[in-house]
């Protein structure tokens, strides 16, 4: 009778709970932008389009929503800083009426090889929850940074050219 | 012909012109190959860790350069002195001021070579990274005022000290000492007096403009300060070099 009662508590409190949310509702859309490469590697651009709607009948005030980027690969799931993918974190809005929407989109250089799923998210001044987007995934093609098949002639081939061209002018001045 | 540019190629050539004398440069190409291999050991870098690459070389040949000029600095009077043709030098009828440019236009066309020479490993390591445009413009910008007031700083020593071994030991003690931010982190000069350390030496001020242009991407305008002390290094040894040689009697 207790678990019972229990639950039936738990459940109006849920309940209760998404009628808030629902007055003060708040809908993120977030989308990959058309333009993106299909298959991106390190050092191509994404964007992603978002919409932010205010779906619940109370305007909302000082409205911050953010990126949030994670990468995913097995044995590597993380937090990524997005202090080198990124300058535009955030956006702040200062007011957004009931049935109100702004798109935004957000930039990110790629830095790291890697399987991500990025997230926006946002809070209000008075909110008791967290509004999130849905995921968008992707996945970053490894690029070679430092190719040793262009490193090795050089690191051969300029001590060499230079003792030749040394050994030349020594015999040139004998 | 002008003296400054006979005194430059004359000076130039002993130190690029004869074989024995390219030795040096040749020794400078095997050190950034050896860095240059010892990067090949790991292609899975970041675009950021290859950044960092492309600072760390842009740091070495900076440094090269530094122990370059202060190599040539040294003893471009005392070496004079010490070879007894100190005298006949100033027995020409070439203005102090002439010989001391002269010597310095020497140094420029040294520095100019190992450049070149560093080129070519700059292109290997970031070509396929960022900035690496900035990096090879920025080393010229920054690089050649530092190296030269180095040069500068190095021929005064020789001139005040007179022997080429004690001036290669003070500016040399000098470059170490202002070099030191290449082995010691940005973390490790958070101090009130490793920021000050920063703030005046023009080592550090190169070396914050590498890793701001090419790790950071910013933009030239947050490194006019960073070029201001660059510049006031140069002219500031530039004076103290002719000063000590124009104080010199016969």
């Amino acid at each position: 009778m207790k678990r019972a009662l229990f639950l039936l508590a738990f459940a109006a409190f849920l309940v209760t709970s998404g009628a808030v949310d629902a007055a003060s509702g708040l809908s993120i859309a977030l989308v990959p932008d058309k333009s993106n490469p299909t298959a991106p590697e390190m050092g191509n651009w994404l964007k992603f389009n978002s919409i932010i709607k205010n779906t619940g009948d109370t305007p909302l005030a000082g409205l911050v929503v953010w990126i949030s980027l994670v990468q995913v690969d097995s044995g590597h799931e993380q937090p990524v800083d997005l202090e080198d993918w990124s300058a535009h974190k955030a956006l702040v809005i200062p007011n957004l009426n009931p049935g109100q929407a702004i798109g935004a989109d957000w930039a990110m250089r790629l830095i790291q090889a890697g399987d991500y799923r990025v997230v926006l998210s946002a809070t209000e001044r008075h909110a008791a929850t967290l509004y999130v987007s849905p995921f968008a995934d992707f996945h970053v093609r490894r690029k070679p940074t430092v190719e040793s098949g262009r490193i090795l002639p050089v690191a051969v081939g300029m001590p060499l050219l230079l003792a030749g061209f040394a050994a030349w002018r020594m015999r040139r001045g004998r | 012909m002008n003296p400054i540019l006979l005194i430059a190629r004359k000076e130039s050539g002993e130190v690029l012109g004869s074989g024995r004398g390219l030795g040096w440069l040749t020794l400078l190409a095997a050190v950034l190959s050896v860095l240059s291999l010892l990067l090949v050991s790991d292609t899975e870098l970041s675009l950021l860790d290859n950044a960092q690459v492309v600072y760390i070389v842009m740091g070495t040949i900076t440094a090269l350069g530094g122990l370059l000029a202060v190599v040539l600095g040294s003893d471009a009077w005392a070496g004079e002195r010490e070879r007894g043709s100190l005298i006949p030098l100033l027995l020409t009828p070439v203005e102090i001021t002439d010989i001391v440019l002269g010597k310095m236009g020497a140094q420029g066309i040294a520095w100019g070579s190992a450049y070149l020479v560093a080129l070519p490993y700059l292109w290997a390591v970031g070509s396929s990274g960022q900035n690496l445009a900035q990096a090879v413009l920025y080393l010229g910008l920054f690089g050649t005022p530092l190296v030269l007031g180095f040069g500068f700083y190095a021929l005064g020593l020789s001139v005040r000290l007179g022997s080429v071994r004690a001036a290669l030991l003070a500016s040399l003690t000098t470059l170490l000492l202002a070099a030191s931010p290449l082995l010691l982190g940005p973390s490790l000069r958070q101090s009130a007096v490793g920021k000050i350390f920063d703030a005046v030496n023009p080592f550090s001020a190169v070396l914050n403009t590498f890793d701001s242009v090419v790790v950071d991407s910013q933009p030239f305008t947050l490194q006019l300060g960073r070029l201001a002390v660059v510049v006031a290094w140069l002219v500031v040894a530039a004076w103290f070099g002719r000063a000590s040689a124009r104080s010199v009697k016969l």
